[in-house]
């Protein structure tokens, strides 16, 4: 072996990176020849001298990364880090603090599981009770809204039998453009419309005739897209209709019969 | 045994090699012992991360690229001087090394404490790459597979990366040797 070739691979004979072959070749060499002899020696005495200067770790350093792991672990796990006790008397505070705490826990437990189910039966009653108060008062404003426009000496604030008069007038007096139908062949001629006032916001409604009866219809967008089916009440003698569909909420209210007013309803 | 109990298991025992890696790196002792501790929280989170057989490559992987990302931010920090500025400046003394060894070894005794300090100088002027090389390799006893690991590099960059350092230090060292006994004299 040459020696240059030889000379690259002290390192690695030192460092037990050479096996077999290669391996006796290099220590072959190194035995017969005085510079690369010298220069394993070298080598050698180096690898002793930077060992002398390992810089170990301090023993609190130990104690530092282990406190610090406790406190990991115990926020991965979410409890409190188990505290290592250094003072006796803290150790006496901590024990006695951990032991009522464990005596507490299963009185706690049913605390909270008495305490979620209360929350959960006060949340239930209020949506019932306040769904229920909703439809109701929706009810209620719907049949005085009929009512009292049959009470003024027009039912409408715009007359007219004409669809393409009545749907412009409510253009910029609501944010929304209400269907409007001229239903004369069916028996329902167009009275006219109004705006009105329902369940806290702007509603537009149509007035139709049928015979000598009056029926509001009242339309305003729907809370959800859901179409619910029609649904009928009577209220004071009133017929009340309601329905949504395509995301509008309708209320229809009239003297007249419910079968007629279902007829109607149909058509819109 | 629950995940922290393993983890403590396996890697306080490297604790002394990752605290020579931090401390070569960035010669600081309260540095250090913060880059130690955040590598082991770190590794302790990713525990589940480290697959191998052996955790010390990959703990100390992790020390490294911590140490390098604070040399990056010392070096950003411009109203600093240099450590390898300041050493260099009164080389021979090698007063500037504060060394970490706590207690006299077998390998204390066969080596003085002028001898390590000198040591400890021309280890300072090294390159990092070099220094953590030397370091990884002839204090912790990795072997290339595992240094080129940590260090994130070819086995033939660790090779050549060992050979050069040894060489420089070697140079350095026979320099200051030399002037040290200039001086005596």
């Amino acid at each position: 072996m040459q020696c240059e070739e030889a000379r690259g691979r002290i390192g690695a004979l030192i460092d037990g990176e050479l096996a077999g072959e290669p391996r006796r070749d290099v220590e072959a060499h190194v035995e017969s020849c005085e510079r690369c002899g010298q220069e394993l020696a070298d080598l050698k005495r180096l690898q002793r001298q930077v060992a002398a200067v390992r810089a170990s770790a301090p023993p609190a350093l130990a104690d530092r990364v282990r406190a610090a792991l406790a406190t990991e672990a115990a926020r991965e796990v979410g409890t409190r880090p188990p505290v290592p006790a250094v003072r006796s008397l803290d150790a006496l505070r901590i024990g006695l603090r951990g032991g009522l705490r464990r005596s507490l826990r299963p009185l706690m437990r049913q605390a909270a599981i008495i305490f979620v189910a209360c929350l959960v039966s006060a949340a239930a009653t209020w949506f019932v009770l306040r769904g229920a108060d909703d439809r109701a008062t929706l009810e209620r404003d719907v049949l005085s809204a009929h009512v009292r426009s049959l009470l003024q000496d027009n039912p409408v604030q715009i007359a007219s039998s004409n669809t393409h008069t009545v749907k412009p007038w409510f253009a910029g007096r609501i944010e929304f453009a209400p269907a409007v139908a001229d239903l004369t062949a069916s028996g329902f001629p167009l009275a006219g419309g109004r705006l009105d006032y329902i369940a806290g916001r702007r509603v537009a409604a149509l007035v139709y005739r049928r015979r000598l009866h009056f029926v509001t219809v009242f339309m305003w967008p729907s809370a959800g897209a859901e179409e619910t089916r029609p649904s009928s009440m009577t209220l004071n003698g009133y017929n009340l209709l309601t329905w949504s569909k395509g995301g509008m909420t309708y209320w229809a209210a009239s003297d007249l019969n419910q079968g007629e007013l279902k007829e109607l309803q149909a058509l819109l | 045994m629950n995940r922290l109990a393993e983890f403590e298991e396996r890697a306080l025992p490297c604790l002394d090699a990752a605290h020579n890696l931090a401390f070569w790196l960035v010669r600081s002792r309260p540095d250090a012992e913060d880059i130690v501790q955040d590598a082991f929280l770190r590794a302790f989170k990713a525990f589940d991360a480290c697959t191998g057989e052996d955790i010390k490559p990959w703990l100390l992987a992790i020390v490294r690229n911590l140490a390098y990302r604070w040399l990056a931010a010392r070096k950003k920090a411009a109203n600093v001087i240099s450590l390898e500025e300041a050493v260099s400046a009164r080389t021979g003394s090698g007063e500037g090394i504060e060394l970490a060894t706590q207690e006299a070894s077998a390998e204390d005794l066969l080596i003085g404490q002028a001898e390590r300090a000198l040591v400890a100088a021309a280890l300072s002027e090294l390159p990092p790459p070099f220094r953590e090389a030397i370091m990884l390799r002839e204090i912790e006893g990795l072997s290339y597979r595992d240094i080129a690991n940590v260090a994130g590099v070819p086995v033939g960059t660790v090779m050549s990366r060992l050979s050069r350092g040894r060489a420089q230090l070697k140079a350095r060292l026979t320099e200051l040797f030399e002037k040290e006994d200039r001086d005596a004299v």
